[in-house]
């Protein structure tokens, strides 16, 4: 046993077998004290001098604990081989930390989750490996037991609407009524993550967090469903109506300003997804998700974007975005604009293609659209109300030039 | 406390040396009834002093919404601060007017004053609103006097909007009102031809709310007197022909430097109660012909950045200065305390509850679909009186801010109204049917 991986409080220090038998012991009083999985992982971190993370299969968070000296990443969800299952340790691709392992959470076949230890010290020996697979264990039996509770049970179901698990929307609502969830017609997810969070106070962040995206979303309409995944948070805001999507896409957007007002030193990033019917809220879970990349991406962070303001940004972020997807993207950015042409014969798509051609020269577009350039003002103002755009943004600039190129090469 | 009792006896005397340097001979003590109607007892200027400490007292019984069927003295309570010497002088007799609460002969405030109400709804709206400002555009027609004196629909104003015409009789008696109402203390930011053929527009820059009410109590009253003295009829009647514009009153909010999050609950809220506070805002029987789906009359619950036709709009700000929140919907025979009190009540509820208000609307509400409206949680304003007067009933914020005493008088003034409006025969009733049944 090498004296650096051993900690002064350490509890146990004989032989091999008599060091896990206690420690068994130790972990069975620990779990009958109700702690639950932050107690078991808490107990382990102090046994193995180390930082220790457990998710569950959909990486939420289910304790974090020992990050005093050592940090933990939000997840390990892309930290863990393609190809990890079975019951070993697999090693995390963390390039500094080579001594990282994920040891999987296992109840009979089923995965339940991954338990993740970060040494402070050096590799993790033999017997410490030992004291993980028992804690690993114990936090599958109270995974176990809570997937048998209320909570589980309502969990359960989120879970499977998220997997796309159903098919008939009666399906879904009879197993929800069933676990006593009273479901809306349609939902819009937010998806919302602390930027840069000092993995020490991660859970703490999260929890405040967390309060403040309730408070900012809480809603008339239902309760508000969250949903833990990878460090982060998605929200499933019920929205029977187009004007509650509405709502909670506005409520979604002020969530900087009520983290900020509440003092808390936390940088958000999130994305919002479009309005979607119960059945496919998963839809609405993977727009909010890639929103809050492309807001982290491409405009900083510190903001929490809807997807349905991203313009082009979606179709450049997905790949294998296909043509109709294109067309799509620009009948959904030009329409507007050609609907009011058509009913007040004006001419806002012909002024806002010629703007772009002569590269924003607004003399000259003038010039060829044989108007006073206060008129090329005034038609870019009302393009960018029609249109909901702010011409002046470099994003919206180069959504309007996409689409109008899709629709150029459409013919 | 100290320094308000100070504050009051300082306006006083204050009141009163104005009285003696200006030589004023009458002070015309002015309150409203429930319904807005202005009531005033003339005192001698000596008397003044007398009235300060409470000693003026009316038959409240005699006041529609007050305490009808009984006699009962109440309290007439001048407030210093809205003290004015009227710009006219008749009978080489200097005259003043100041306005009044109304208080119980116990001193206590009486729940049926308006102007105690708009109070007490500024004073509980402090929590969430701190520097609510309102400002106004008051739109109304000048019509000519008949030879015996009454009033008539006609003009010989042909103009329209903004228009100009400088021997226009209508835009002299307009200046004419300008003038007495700055003579006045009442700062008109602008004023101007509108749509309808004899129609006028006085914008007032923006105050407090308490003294934009009374402010609006003043210029109805300036605008009738002026127009008289041209031999003209002045009317804020909503809606006087049906096939010219309604005439409105557009209400503005400045909400102070808040947060932008807390500006859409504010919308919110006015969308929220806007069917609730119609009746008040829009008071006679008359003013659902106003409210109908022409002349940019807001017909929805909707707003707008540009949108003439929607409820709430709230316009592109001049500079740093933040937006103001444009009301559309009431117009000038509401009773202006009663009208601020429910708008200031909706504003803060929505604050209150942090309600949203969708998306903001672009284009005319007048196109806008069934499906649409009900998608987008859009609502209809009531189309009658009656209908309002049922939407009022069931909004518990806005009987609220009333008070349980004017929601029942106004109440039941109202309903009566409806009903003997409900048992008239129409001209238009003749007309279609006389021949054809």
């Amino acid at each position: 046993m090498h004296e650096e991986n051993v900690a002064p409080a350490r509890p146990l220090r004989r032989d091999r077998s008599e060091t896990l038998l206690a420690y068994a012991e130790a972990l069975a009083r620990v779990a009958a004290s109700g702690g639950g999985a932050q107690a078991l992982a808490a107990h382990l971190a102090a046994a193995i001098d180390a930082a220790v993370l457990v998710e569950d299969a959909q990486w939420r968070h289910l304790a974090v604990a020992g990050t005093g000296e050592r940090a933990t990443p939000p997840s390990v969800r892309d930290l863990l081989p393609k190809d990890a299952d079975g019951d070993e340790a697999v090693p995390l691709a963390t390039p500094a930390d080579s001594h990282a392992r994920a040891f999987p959470i296992r109840a009979g076949e089923a995965r339940l989750g991954w338990i993740s230890v970060f040494p402070t010290g050096s590799r993790i020996l033999e017997d410490r490996a030992g004291l993980i697979r028992l804690t690993a264990a114990q936090i599958a039996v109270e995974l176990s037991r809570d997937a048998g509770g209320g909570r589980g049970r309502r969990r359960g179901f989120w879970d499977r609407l998220l997997a796309r698990a159903y098919e008939d929307p009666l399906e879904a609502k009879e197993d929800a009524q069933a676990r006593g969830i009273a479901l809306a017609p349609g939902y819009v997810a937010v998806a919302v993550e602390g930027d840069g969070l000092d993995e020490t106070v991660a859970a703490q962040k999260n929890a405040e967090i967390r309060r403040v995206c309730l408070d900012t979303l809480g809603t008339r309409t239902g309760d508000v469903v969250v949903v833990e995944r990878g460090g982060g948070f998605f929200f499933l805001v019920p929205a029977p109506l187009e004007v509650d999507a509405a709502n909670a896409r506005t409520a979604a957007t002020l969530i900087p300003r009520g983290v900020q007002r509440s003092g808390l030193d936390v940088k958000i990033v999130g994305g919002v997804g479009r309005h979607a019917e119960m059945l496919h809220v998963a839809q609405s879970v993977d727009e909010a998700r890639e929103a809050m990349i492309i807001a982290r991406r491409m405009f900083g962070g510190g903001r929490v974007m809807p997807y349905d303001d991203l313009g082009v940004y979606p179709l450049l972020h997905r790949t294998g975005a296909t043509r109709e997807d294109w067309r799509a993207f620009a009948t959904r950015v030009l329409d507007p604009l050609r609907a009011y042409d058509e009913k007040h014969q004006t001419e806002l798509v012909r002024t806002l293609k010629l703007f772009f051609d002569v590269g924003q020269n607004i003399k000259e577009a003038a010039a060829l659209l044989n108007v006073h350039r206060h008129t090329v003002f005034y038609r870019l103002r009302q393009i960018g109300e029609i249109g909901r755009l702010d011409l002046d943004s470099p994003h919206d600039q180069l959504t309007v030039r996409a689409a109008l190129a899709v629709d150029a090469l459409d013919g | 406390m100290l320094t308000t009792v100070k504050d009051a006896a300082a306006a006083r005397r204050a009141v009163l040396a104005t009285v003696k340097e200006r030589k004023v001979r009458w002070v015309r003590l002015a309150f409203v009834d429930v319904l807005g109607i202005q009531k005033s007892v003339s005192i001698p200027a000596n008397e003044l002093e007398d009235a300060f400490n409470g000693k003026v007292t009316f038959d409240g019984g005699s006041i529609d919404g007050f305490v009808r069927g009984e006699e009962i003295d109440m309290v007439l309570r001048p407030d210093p601060a809205t003290f004015v010497v009227l710009p006219w002088v008749e009978h080489d007799q200097v005259e003043a007017r100041i306005l009044c609460d109304i208080a119980m002969p116990d001193g206590t405030p009486f729940e049926g004053c308006s102007r105690t109400t708009l109070k007490r709804v500024l004073e509980d709206a402090g929590d969430v609103l701190q520097a609510v400002q309102a400002a106004l555009e008051i739109e109304f027609y000048l019509y000519e006097l008949a030879p015996d004196g009454t009033p008539t629909t006609r003009t010989t104003d042909a103009g329209s909007y903004f228009d100009f015409s400088a021997n226009d009789r209508g835009q002299e008696a307009r200046l004419d009102m300008s003038g007495a109402l700055e003579a006045m203390g009442i700062p008109i930011s602008s004023a101007h031809h509108e749509h309808g053929a004899g129609q006028h527009e006085l914008d007032l820059a923006a105050s407090g709310v308490l003294t934009m009410a009374d402010r609006l109590l003043t210029v109805r009253g300036v605008v009738r007197r002026i127009a008289q003295r041209h031999g003209l009829h002045a009317t804020f009647m909503p809606k006087p022909l049906e096939e010219s514009a309604g005439s409105g009153l557009h209400i503005y909010f400045a909400l102070g430097d808040i947060d932008e999050a807390v500006r859409l609950h504010a919308i919110a809220g006015l969308l929220e109660h806007a069917p609730g506070f119609t009746a008040i805002c829009n008071p006679t029987v008359n003013s659902y012909k106003r409210l109908v789906a022409a002349w940019d009359a807001p017909v929805y619950t909707v707003w707008s950045h540009r949108s003439a036709n929607a409820l709430v709009r709230v316009p592109q700000a001049f500079g740093d200065e933040p937006p103001l929140l444009e009301v559309r919907s009431p117009d000038a025979s509401s009773n202006p305390y009663l009208a601020m009190a429910v708008l200031v009540e909706a504003l803060a509820d929505g604050i209150r509850t942090r309600s949203l208000p969708g998306d903001p609307f672009t284009g005319s509400t007048y196109e806008l679909g069934d499906r649409y409206r009900a998608e987008h949680g859009i609502r209809q304003l009531p189309k009658s009186l009656r209908q309002a007067i049922a939407a009022l009933d069931e909004d518990v914020v806005i009987r609220g801010a009333l008070g349980d005493h004017i929601y029942h008088a106004f109440r039941d003034a109202k309903l009566a109204e409806y009903e003997r409006y409900r048992k008239a025969v129409h001209p238009w009733e003749r007309e279609a049917y006389l021949r054809t049944f």
